[in-house]
């Protein structure tokens, strides 16, 4: 009996080891997945994405039914929304020709600027049961010109960046995920100023909701609803993806910078189809490599 | 091509528990309670009390597998759901020498492992660092709708699994020794 309960204990004891080795291994700053990893995730990846659609068919049926009742008034609206589109549309044109000319003026000839970006569509086939991770995977991997960082957007806005890429399919940790190692640099749009306001997301707050935004100048005072947008700078992201909107303002623990929480423009928990955002301006780790 | 079913199944186990919130409504998600979909360690537990003999550890090892394979998948850090699912089953395979396994019975195993790897994958990750909840907030919004969610799916899967693994179990284990 004696032996049996020295068999357990010893039992026991080499799992712990291995729990703190594996979480160890994990925790440390690594750049790529193992090749197991990435074998794994990809063959359920592929399963998710079978599972994945009837999954869904059933789960919308409720809520397309609960659409089609609005849809007339819905039609009626956007008809004449239509139209204001199309003078928008012109006027976007009028602009963008007035741009090119004055830049070949100015003989900034770079074609290449902060807010050009490439599009690729993706789908969100799973989400991760441990809600404390905010990721979902997506259905496009590295073979489709994925990689780490890339900004992952929807029609409303922004909801996080791709943390982990396998062959075929991908990780993305959602906006509310984000902490202090993993910041945006946005900025503000301030109506009565010419320049924009600038700042950094810096985390989630679970408690109100909203991401906090840490403004870098103290003495200014920002209205409700002014939209939140990335900066381009520092990073993999393009110029002006939407983020959010204000809520509010406060100084910060300290009083030493100010506070704000923002109200993000997506909605985190209904995402079914996504796109990833290619920079195509260079991004600076690489310059920094050839500099040196 | 009977012993290929049941590690079929568990991988069908985790690749469902990803679509498993679609299933919960939105009003449920606004509010912040999390409830984790334990279906892989539920359908283990019937493993370890309808399908393995007292000196059989095949749930033990599909814990360990699948358990590290949900850590792949879905989380960040290795190891956590491999070691808690390992030990939970280790601990409902001691108890199951003892009680007899009818409805209620499983029903209570699957409570109490559900209950301790819940609170286990907590202390771990608490010591990590990725969450941050105090006991009470924990107790709250994680581990009292998991338990409820996860007795709802329990009830669901009981009737279909239960005869077909002692089935299985009795075709693997009898021919074994004649």
């Amino acid at each position: 009996m004696l032996f049996f309960r020295k068999k357990r204990l010893f039992f026991i004891l080499i799992g712990f080891i291995l729990l703190v080795g594996l979480i160890g291994f994990s925790l440390s700053e690594r750049d790529d997945k193992t090749i197991v990893e990435e074998f794994i995730q990809d063959s359920v990846g592929w399963m998710q994405g079978i599972v994945h659609v009837p999954v869904e068919y059933t789960t919308t049926i409720a809520k397309n039914i609960k659409e089609i009742k609005n849809v007339y008034e819905e039609n009626q609206l956007l008809k004449t929304r239509l139209n204001q589109y199309n003078r928008l549309l012109e006027e976007v044109n009028d602009l963008r020709a007035d741009n090119e000319t004055l830049r070949s003026t100015l003989d900034k000839t770079e074609s290449e600027s902060l807010r050009d970006f490439n599009a690729i569509q993706a789908t969100v086939i799973a989400r991760s049961k441990e809600q404390w991770f905010k990721m979902v995977t997506i259905n496009k991997g590295e073979q489709d010109g994925l990689e780490k960082n890339m900004a992952v957007i929807t029609g409303e806005g922004m909801i996080g960046k791709i943390y982990t890429t396998s062959q075929f399919t991908s990780s993305v940790m959602l906006l509310n995920g984000f902490d202090q190692s993993n910041r945006i640099s946005v900025n503000v749009n301030v109506e009565d100023r010419e320049k924009d306001a600038s700042g950094f997301i810096i985390g989630y707050d679970e408690e109100s909701e909203s991401l906090l935004l840490e403004l870098d100048e103290y003495n200014i005072e920002l209205a409700k609803e002014e939209v939140v947008f990335s900066s381009g700078l520092g990073g993999v992201f393009p110029k002006g993806l939407e983020i959010g909107t204000i809520e509010e303002v406060k100084p910060d623990r300290y009083g030493l910078t100010k506070i704000a929480h923002v109200t993000p423009s997506a909605d985190f928990y209904d995402l079914s189809h996504v796109i990833v955002v290619e920079r195509l301006a260079e991004q600076p780790e690489e310059s920094v490599e050839e500099e040196e | 091509m009977q012993r290929f079913y049941l590690p079929l199944l568990l991988l069908l186990m985790v690749v469902f528990e990803g679509v498993a919130l679609d299933f919960v409504p939105q009003s449920l998600m606004a509010k912040e309670l999390l409830m984790i979909p334990h279906w892989l360690l539920l359908f283990l537990v019937m493993i370890t009390l309808f399908y393995d003999l007292e000196n059989t550890y095949y749930s033990l090892l599909y814990a360990i597998l699948f358990g590290l394979m949900i850590d792949i998948t879905y989380t960040d850090v290795l190891g956590v759901y491999m070691f808690v699912y390992a030990l939970v089953i280790y601990i409902i395979h001691g108890i199951r020498k003892v009680l007899h396994a009818n409805f209620f019975v499983a029903l209570l195993l699957s409570i109490i492992a559900i209950a301790l790897a819940d609170i286990g994958i907590y202390i771990i990750y608490f010591f990590i660092g990725i969450n941050e909840l105090l006991w009470n907030d924990y107790m709250m919004i994680r581990l009292i709708p998991t338990l409820i969610a996860n007795s709802v799916f329990f009830i669901l899967l009981y009737p279909i699994i239960k005869t077909r693994l002692l089935n299985w179990s009795q075709e693997r284990f009898d021919s074994k020794k004649m």
